[in-house]
């Protein structure tokens, strides 16, 4: 088990009691040790036998409307708010260390993803327009983050509720030796798939035969 | 962190005129019929600080571009000052069509303006007809925009205004990886993250070859 592919959902109401909206909105929430929702006892980050390979990153997805549409009518499952935005308007950044990974074209690091283009859950209503390719890659040692940030109060009541405002993070976790395999392929500018180590553990094994 | 992908939205909700970032109280505002507004520095909506261009050691590679299939919304792409779509005739165009490349993917493609409830958002899931395929290439030193049309315009309904949308994928190249797309583009070769992953390969193995006849030599 030294290459696994593994998952992170996030919910804002995930928690005894779920935080208020008001004092959420418009700031830089962090998935894993934000204080909303479920989080996790430690930042995350690598060790120096870890190599992580973030894959896709989906937020809650909103939808533009008419600007009479009042506020708490449900469209397509997201809830408006006063202006006829439907949803949250959240947006994911990945951080890898101190450095946001999503940049503006004035070189600004930006909000991220929008939920808009990567949603989580897919439906026929939202469907993805964002792939992550070339995929995030998170060396030994480095810490990592997921920040979401949501702009628009599209929601029936004044606290979280369950799947209103969600993220999901799909990442490769190579361990021990494949992690060793998974820095060789970065240093010969190989992607970093399980395919390629595999290729990798292949050739050592036919040069030693 | 040389090669990484990048996206922009951008959706005509602002609180104030010029604005940089979003904001909670951004409010949907109109946009005029047949006006091309630069999604960067148009003024409408969320901007950046100034108009997006590459740098000496920088190569853009856009992939995609989708604006809302909504009110004839397009969407063009200008390299310094030449427009990327045109008609058959070499005629300006507004490009290409929010049906053929919505965003949000699944969106409707209408809305009725006078209604204010949900009834008001149409029944249709658009989906996208159309690929931006081959890429679109943006050599270091180009300034690029992206401008935002709708042959309707919003607010055909007095005090209504539908919010609408763009959203430009792309990825960005810097230092040494724009150098390789460089020399891709020379060689004719197709600029995205594999291509040039091979050519980092290809010179790797090329100096392995020229060590171990050096070393033959000795």
């Amino acid at each position: 088990m030294s290459m696994r592919s593994q998952v992170y959902e996030w919910d804002a109401a995930r928690e005894t009691t779920p935080k208020s909206i008001a004092s959420t909105i418009g700031n830089r929430i962090s998935i894993f040790v934000g204080g909303v929702g479920n989080n996790i006892t430690k930042p995350a980050e690598t060790t120096a036998t870890e190599f992580v390979v973030i894959e896709d990153i989906a937020t809650t997805p909103s939808l533009g409307t008419v600007s009479v549409v009042v506020a708490d009518e449900t469209v397509r499952g997201l809830t408006t708010a006063a202006g006829g935005l439907a949803g949250p308007r959240a947006y994911v950044q990945v951080r890898i260390n101190t450095t946001d990974y999503f940049l503006d074209p004035d070189n600004i690091p930006n909000d991220g993803i929008p939920g808009a283009a990567s949603p989580y859950p897919r439906s026929i209503n939202f469907q993805p327009s964002f792939n992550l390719y070339p995929d995030v890659y998170v060396l030994p040692g480095q810490v990592w983050d997921a920040l979401i940030t949501f702009y628009n109060d599209g929601f029936p009541t004044a606290n979280f509720q369950a799947s209103e405002l969600m993220c999901f993070v799909k990442y490769t976790l190579y361990d021990g030796p494949d992690a060793l395999i998974a820095n060789k392929l970065l240093e010969m500018g190989i992607s970093i798939n399980p395919g390629n180590v595999d290729w990798y553990k292949r050739s050592l094994l036919q040069a030693q035969a | 962190m040389s090669m990484r992908s990048q996206v922009y939205e951008w959706s005509n909700l602002q609180a104030n005129a010029n604005q940089l970032r979003r904001t909670t109280g951004d409010l949907p505002v109109a946009v005029t019929a047949n006006r091309e507004y630069d999604i960067f520095t148009g003024g409408l909506g969320n901007n950046i600080t100034k108009p997006a261009e590459t740098t000496a050691t920088q190569f853009i590679v856009i992939e995609d571009v989708a604006a809302s299939p909504l009110l004839g919304g397009a969407v063009q792409i200008r390299i310094n000052t030449t427009d990327y779509f045109q008609n058959p005739d070499v005629t300006d165009m507004s490009g290409i069509p929010g049906l053929a490349s919505p965003y949000p993917r699944g969106a409707p493609s209408s809305m009725n303006a006078t209604l204010a409830t949900a009834g008001a958002v149409g029944s249709q899931n658009t989906l996208k007809s159309f690929d931006l395929y081959p890429d679109v290439y943006v050599l270091p030193g180009q300034t690029f925009q992206i401008l935002y049309s709708s042959r309707l315009g919003t607010g055909v309904t007095a005090s209504a205004t539908e919010i609408v949308s763009c959203f430009l994928k792309y990825t960005l190249y810097d230092g040494p990886d724009a150098l390789i797309a460089n020399k891709l583009l020379e060689l004719g070769v197709t600029i995205n993250p594999n291509n040039v992953d091979w050519y980092k390969r290809s010179l790797i193995e090329q100096q392995q070859r020229s060590r171990a006849v050096a070393g033959g030599q000795q």
